[in-house]
Order: structure tokens, then C-alpha cells, then sequence
């Protein structure tokens, strides 16, 4: 029998909304698994109304909602993940793919002898040839590599689904929320610790961004202006390719690319990018992409489901006065 | 100080992954030094440069072929490299074993103060040998890191995170993983290439004695699917978005 635990990530207690796509997630595996459960822990101080009626399906949310928890804290983490593994003789423990989940799970691992899986696309087929089988692309997107893991312990950092917007499962059925008893150990002062945390004011980041607005070296320094008046626009957020970060036009957090962040928006504008292999390996999973450049035969076009050839600097201004016009009727 | 810094080798961007009857080839693949490991060892040599008397040593589990890329790590900064040589192929469970077996061989009993490591390999992009190495030698560890202090008692480091970034306080022995960002790698001298052939790298055995935790059942090419449409302009392009998904 398969038990799944998903780790609820918060910030500034706040529930992240990729862990909420995971829990989902984790419910529909558990649904095409008969006799498979699905509990959770969310790990820190966080308002649970905002889990209300979101994650469906069945299953316990257990909440460490000590201040102790509000900064990540590798080792108070570590202690609790294993804890709650125990407690609920959990088989599968998924992540969704995060920066938290990046330092976490690699030490959760060892402590658990378990089976690491980082960045990966847990789909239907994950049950399949014995069980616990996902994807992800190598070698800068040009292959698609198949891993299995090899022992009774599993643990998976899962990436999002772009094209597909998931849906609450309806069954009608309601997680309940047990507050766990503060643990003894979380007075203790364990190294490393977080000090400070500190959120850039009003950007939206791009490896969470459900549309995202990317611009190369052809858009100039100045050209950026354009793509943050569009991203603020639909909502979105601003990315760039490496040379315009090089060049310092924009902060290396926007950066996308096989040296920069991955990303999987629902859609993805790349103006005035060429689609170097380096670039192209981190948008392997966006969902609808559109492309603006000059050189008709730009390798972006390759990826593309939109086209537009011309100027950004003549385009741009049109597209964004289209969409104002459009956001304004509806 | 003593800082070791763990080094592997990718295929170079520019090299194309080539599949032959179904199945991988990377015959025709140049390998290079990961580009995150440039910049684990441009730190570790600041460092290095900072507080007398200190010793980089690089560890490197590859085949013997990696040595080049090791004469370049000398010459960056380097002072000694160990090249493990196995042909075996290891999960990322089975090399942070070898890897920690390699770095308590060589220091004894004493870890090394510093240990850094790229984020991670950019062919298979796992980001997991550093933090489990970290957790096999019983160091504190940090991923991903875009800024460092060290002095003589601790370490001061920050550390990107969504929308925002983390700043941690940490004491040594340390490992680190490290983000593009956190400097940038110096070139190389003809002097420095001159002075790293004097530089010893050691070829050393290493012997698998983990199993592995994680196995690749396939690797095969993948086919892009995408058809491109071409608009005429604007206008046409937000018909078609607004009409496709409920994007906005
Ligand atoms: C180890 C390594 C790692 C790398 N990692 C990354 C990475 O993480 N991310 C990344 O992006 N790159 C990465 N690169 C760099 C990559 O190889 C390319 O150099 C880079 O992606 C090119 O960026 P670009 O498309 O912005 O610029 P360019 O290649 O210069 O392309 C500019 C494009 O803009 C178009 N253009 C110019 N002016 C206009 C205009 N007025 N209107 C419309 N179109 C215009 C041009 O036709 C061209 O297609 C890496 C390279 C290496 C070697
Ligand atoms: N075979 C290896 N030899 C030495 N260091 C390695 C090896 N594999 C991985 N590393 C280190 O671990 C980092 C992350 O690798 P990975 O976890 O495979 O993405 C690399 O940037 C290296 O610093």
C-alpha cells in the first residue's frame, strides 16, 4: 500500500501555490491507486482558510504551526519531515520543485535512505512497470531520461504542469486539519540558520509566474520598459536571457536558461531572443509560446506555437495596446 | 584553510547530443568543466587569496579523459587535484558516497573547513550530490548560494530564494553549493597554465560500495511537437491568445 505525504510549503504564511498544484496532484495518483492515501504537512504558521476547499480529496493535513517554523530552518525541518514520515508510515513523500525543496530533500534522503527524484514530471504514468517512474529532460533538453527509483522510500521534487490547469477533485470528500503538539527540539539553535528574509516588494518571480514575459539581447537596456508594461499588464512576470543579464540590464533572478531558473508558465513571450539550445532547455515545458523577433529564421520560431517577425520596438507597443483594449471590453 | 572543491564534467554546450538507433551516443561530445563548478572554484580560491596558508584541493570522480579539464582547474587556481577514475556509472547516491569517502581519506580525520560544489551538473541538472555529500560528512551546508562572507568564526551567506532571498549564518567545517552570480571566474594566464603543469594531479581507484538508489530506465531523444503559426500582427495575435486557454 502506497502512503503519500505531500510537504505544504508557506511563506510569510502564505501556502505556495505549487505545493497546493502537488497536493493535488498527489490526490489523483492516489485516486487511479486504490488503497493509496494522502496526508500532508504544512510546516510553519499559515492560515489553513486558504486550504479550504482548495485541495480536495481526503486525508489529514498535519500543521507544525510553530513560529519556530516560519524560517526555513534545514535541521528543525529535516527533524520534522522524519518525524511525520514515521507517524504516518508514509512511503512517498512529494515536494513541489522550489528552492526550499532543493536544499531539503537532498538531506532528507540520506537521513531516509530513500530514492531521490528532483525535478521531475510525476504524471499518469508514474504507477506504471512497478511503480514511482518519472521524467524530466537532460542534457539541455535534448533527451527525455526515464528514472526509477530503487528503494521502499521515494521522494520526488515535482515541476509544474503548465498546459494543464488543475482542477480541485470534486468528490465531495474534505481534508481535515490536525495542529501538531510543538516539539521539544525546536528551542534548540541549530546551524545553518535563516537570520533574515527578505522579499523583493511587488515582483512576481518568474519560476512561479503563470505568464511570463521574456526579453533578449535585441530589446536594448532601454527596451525592458515595454516588457515590464506588459507583464504588469497581464500579470505576469519578467524574464531575460543570459546576455542581458551579463550585460547587468536585468538581475540574474530573472535569468532563464540552462544557467539561470527553468520555467513552466501557461504562456511564454520571448522577444527579441534568438532560442539558443541553453535557452530553449528551460522552457521545454511552457505552455503556449510566442515568439517576436526580426530573423525569420530564428531557431525560437522552432519552438514556437506563435510567431510574430518584425521589430519588438515597433510590436510591442501595438501588442500591449491590443490587450489593454481587450482587458478593457471584457 | 583547507577547502576542498568538487568538480565534474558535462558535455560542452556546443556539442550535439546525438542518438544512434535508438540510442544514446555521446561519442561525438566534448566534455568540459560544469559551469557551476567555475564558479564553486573561483570562490574557493578567493578565499584562498584571502586567508594565508590555504589549500584548495580539487576531487574529481570521471574518467581518466577528465584530466584536462582538471590542468584547467589548476590553472585557475588549484592546488593539487585527485582524479578518481571509474568507469562505472554511479547515481548521485553512489557519488556523494565515493565522494565522501575520497574527502575523509584524504583530510583524516579533520574535515576540510570549506567544501563547494556547483548547483548543479548542467546534463542531468539533479542539484543532490552537494547536499547529500554535506549530509554523509556531517557538515552544515547551504545550496545555491549568491553571496558569501567568511571570516575567521563563521560564515555568512545568502541564498536566492522565490521572489526573495534567504541570508544564513553558518559555522565551519561548511559546504556549499553555488548559484551563477556569486562572482565571476577569472580567466586564465598563460603563466597560470605554465605553473599548473607543475601541479600534481593524483589518478586514484575508487570503489563503489553504495547501491544505487535511483536507476535511468530510457533516455530518448525528444521530438519537439510544436507547430509554428505565423500572425500577421498584433491583433491577430491577441485574438488567437484570448481565444485559446483562460489565460488572463
Ligand atoms: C555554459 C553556457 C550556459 C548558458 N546558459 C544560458 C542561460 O541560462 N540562458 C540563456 O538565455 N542563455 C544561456 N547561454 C547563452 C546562449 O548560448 C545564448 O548566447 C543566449 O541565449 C543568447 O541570448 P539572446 O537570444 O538574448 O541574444 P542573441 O543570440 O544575440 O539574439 C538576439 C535576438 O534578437 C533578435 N533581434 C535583435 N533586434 C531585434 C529587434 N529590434 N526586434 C526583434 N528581434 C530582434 C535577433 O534576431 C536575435 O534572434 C549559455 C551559454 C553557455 C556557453
Ligand atoms: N562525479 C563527480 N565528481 C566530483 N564532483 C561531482 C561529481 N558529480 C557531481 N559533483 C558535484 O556536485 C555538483 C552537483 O551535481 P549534481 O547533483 O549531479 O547536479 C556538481 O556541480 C559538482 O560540484
Amino acid at each position: 500500500m502506497n502512503t503519500f505525504l505531500v510537504f505544504l510549503e508557506q511563506r510569510e504564511g502564505v501556502v505556495k501555490k505549487s505545493s497546493i498544484d502537488t497536493w493535488n496532484r498527489a490526490q489523483e495518483l492516489a485516486a487511479l491507486h486504490p488503497g493509496a492515501a494522502v496526508s500532508a504537512l504544512l510546516v510553519g504558521p499559515a492560515s489553513t482558510r486558504q486550504l479550504d476547499g482548495c485541495p480536495g480529496g481526503n486525508g489529514v493535513i498535519y500543521h507544525a504551526n510553530e513560529e519556530a517554523f516560519r524560517l526555513y530552518n534545514p535541521e528543525h525541518y529535516t527533524r520534522l519531515v522524519v518525524e511525520t514520515m514515521k507517524r504516518v508510515a508514509a512511503t512517498t513523500l512529494f515536494f513541489a520543485d522550489t528552492a526550499l525543496s532543493r536544499d531539503l530533500a537532498p538531506r532528507l534522503s540520506v537521513r531516509l535512505k530513500a530514492s531521490l527524484l528532483t525535478g521531475c514530471a510525476v504524471d499518469d504514468a508514474w504507477g506504471e512497470n512497478g511503480g514511482g517512474c518519472c521524467q524530466r529532460p537532460v542534457y539541455s533538453g535534448a533527451a527525455i531520461a526515464s528514472f526509477a527509483p530503487c528503494r521502499p522510500l521515494k521522494i520526488y521534487t515535482c515541476t509544474p504542469r503548465a498546459s494543464r490547469i488543475s482542477s480541485p477533485i470534486t468528490s465531495g470528500a474534505r481534508a481535515s486539519v490536525v495542529v501538531l503538539e510543538p516539539s521539544s527540539s525546536t528551542s534548540e539553535e541549530l546551524f545553518p540558520l535563516v537570520r533574515r528574509m527578505a522579499m523583493h516588494e511587488g515582483v512576481r518571480d518568474v519560476a512561479e509566474a503563470r505568464i511570463i514575459v521574456a526579453g533578449g539581447r535585441g530589446m536594448g537596456r532601454a527596451g525592458f520598459g515595454l516588457l515590464e508594461a506588459l507583464a504588469r499588464l497581464l500579470g505576469g512576470a519578467v524574464g531575460a536571457s543570459r546576455p542581458v543579464v551579463d550585460e547587468g540590464w536585468r538581475p540574474h533572478a530573472e535569468q532563464i536558461g540552462q544557467t539561470g531558473k527553468t520555467v513552466a508558465p501557461a504562456l511564454y513571450l520571448a522577444c527579441a531572443i534568438s532560442g539558443a539550445p541553453q535557452h530553449l532547455a528551460a522552457i521545454g515545458s511552457a505552455g503556449i509560446v510566442v515568439a517576436i523577433n526580426c530573423d525569420p529564421h530564428a531557431p525560437i520560431f522552432d519552438v514556437a506555437d506563435y510567431a510574430l517577425v518584425g521589430d519588438v520596438h515597433l510590436l510591442l507597443p501595438k501588442l500591449i495596446e491590443e490587450f489593454r483594449e481587450f482587458l478593457k471590453k471584457r | 584553510m583547507h577547502i576542498a572543491v568538487c568538480l565534474c564534467q558535462v558535455p560542452d554546450t556546443a556539442s550535439v547530443i546525438d542518438f544512434f538507433e535508438g540510442a544514446l551516443d555521446l561519442s561525438r561530445v566534448n566534455g568540459v568543466m560544469n559551469p557551476f563548478d567555475e564558479y564553486a572554484l573561483e570562490e574557493a580560491v578567493r578565499i584562498k587569496e584571502r586567508f594565508e596558508g590555504s589549500q584548495v584541493t580539487l576531487f574529481c570522480i570521471a574518467p581518466s579523459s577528465a584530466k584536462e579539464m582538471l590542468r584547467k582547474a589548476l590553472a585557475m587556481g588549484g592546488d593539487r587535484a585527485l582524479l578518481f577514475s571509474t568507469t562505472e556509472p554511479a547515481d548521485t547516491f553512489q557519488t556523494a558516497g565515493m565522494l565522501s569517502r575520497a574527502i575523509t581519506d584524504y583530510y583524516g580525520e579533520v574535515l576540510p573547513d570549506l567544501v563547494f560544489c556547483g548547483k548543479h551538473s548542467t546534463d542531468f541538472q539533479s542539484a543532490q550530490v552537494p547536499l547529500m555529500l554535506a549530509e554523509l560528512l556531517g557538515m552544515e551546508s547551504v545550496s545555491a548560494i549568491i553571496k558569501l562572507e567568511a571570516s575567521r568564526a563563521g560564515i555568512h551567506v545568502e541564498r536566492e530564494i522565490e521572489g526573495g532571498i534567504e541570508s544564513l549564518e553558518l559555522h565551519y567545517p561548511a559546504l556549499f553549493s553555488v548559484e551563477k552570480g556569486l562572482n565571476v571566474p577569472r580567466k586564465t594566464t598563460i603563466k597560470a597554465v605554465m605553473e599548473a603543469r607543475k601541479k600534481p594531479i593524483d589518478l586514484l581507484p575508487v570503489t563503489l560500495s553504495e547501491s544505487s538508489c535511483v536507476t535511468i530506465t530510457s533516455i530518448k531523444p525528444f521530438v519537439r511537437e510544436k507547430k509554428c503559426r505565423v500572425v500577421q500582427d498584433p491583433k491577430e495575435l491577441v485574438l488567437l491568445l484570448t481565444h485559446a486557454e483562460a489565460l488572463f
